[in-house]
């Protein structure tokens, strides 16, 4: 009888274990969207100590296609996007590492966060999308000058 | 009658003789870098090419060695540092002639330099 009675705890305790379990394995797959380190934002870029302009005069040379891409498409929009993107960017590199982590986990949990995106969906390509050109670029930024403006006129 | 027919004959060999003899620059660069041992994207390549002229031109490379230097971090791993130098004796004549002067210098011949608008007057030029 109390072997019985046993029986049916343990039993108890496994389908509580089961429902505890399931809604265990549920919750982080409703959270799937979140950041990581690395995702939407290459680690690389949440973590670097260079200036917009060094980081992008690097890529000319790490990577100069995908800056080509960048700048032509950076081109082909209305002064005032061209104007918003830059100061978003500006903005933030201005930020420190835990502020980024937190863009990063905002942007990738809510599709309407980045306004800027709305107005140019690539606005931040060379940054944020390309984990390789990232890394070719952080690796040697630090030996560009902190300001360089024609970084953005190139193709002028 | 026979004059149309004629005509339309000569156009049509026209056409037909056209392709082969006016492949693109880009085709006649990738097929010269092939030559050197360069392979690679030909679309690539051709836009390594355009952009080491346009360096040059805007003055961030100021000499075929930057020019080297840029060419041969762009070109695979394992490339040696003569085809890099090949590669831009062959971008600047297909995409820049007018910086054919780069590679006269690298070379060590005496080159005029280029005329430059913006230079200041000199001092006989200028209003006192």
């Amino acid at each position: 009888m109390s072997n019985r009675k046993g029986f049916t705890g343990a039993l108890r305790a496994g389908i509580a274990a089961l429902a505890v379990g399931a809604s265990v394995v549920s919750v982080p797959g409703i959270a799937s969207a979140d950041a990581s380190d690395d995702y939407p934002i290459p680690n690389r870029i949440l973590k670097t100590t260079c200036t917009v302009d060094q980081y992008m005069a690097a890529v000319r040379d790490t990577d100069p296609v995908y800056y080509e891409r960048y700048m032509i498409d950076y081109n082909n929009r209305p002064a005032d996007v061209q104007q918003g993107a830059r100061d978003r960017i500006y903005w933030f590199f201005s930020l420190d590492y835990a502020g980024r982590r937190q863009y990063s986990e905002d942007t990738a949990t809510n599709v309407y966060y980045e306004q800027m995106a709305t107005h140019w969906g690539n606005w931040a390509k060379l940054f944020f999308n390309n984990k390789g050109v990232a890394a070719h670029g952080t690796d040697i930024c630090q030996q560009y000058p902190v300001s360089d403006p024609t970084v953005w006129t190139w193709m002028q | 009658m026979r004059g149309p027919i004629l005509a339309v004959c000569i156009a049509t060999a026209a056409l037909t003789l056209a392709a082969p003899a006016h492949a693109d620059a880009d085709t006649d660069f990738a097929n010269t870098l092939h030559a050197y041992g360069i392979y690679g994207q030909k679309d690539y390549n051709a836009w390594i090419g355009k952009i080491a002229c346009k360096r040059l031109d805007r003055g961030l490379d100021a000499d075929a060695y930057a020019s080297a230097k840029f060419v041969s971090m762009q070109l695979p791993k394992g490339s040696t540092t003569e085809q890099a130098w090949q590669f831009v004796g062959l971008a600047i004549p297909t995409y820049c002639p007018d910086k054919q002067y780069v590679l006269q210098q690298a070379a060590g011949q005496p080159v005029a330099p280029p005329a430059d608008p913006n230079q200041p007057a000199m001092p006989a030029e200028q209003a006192s």
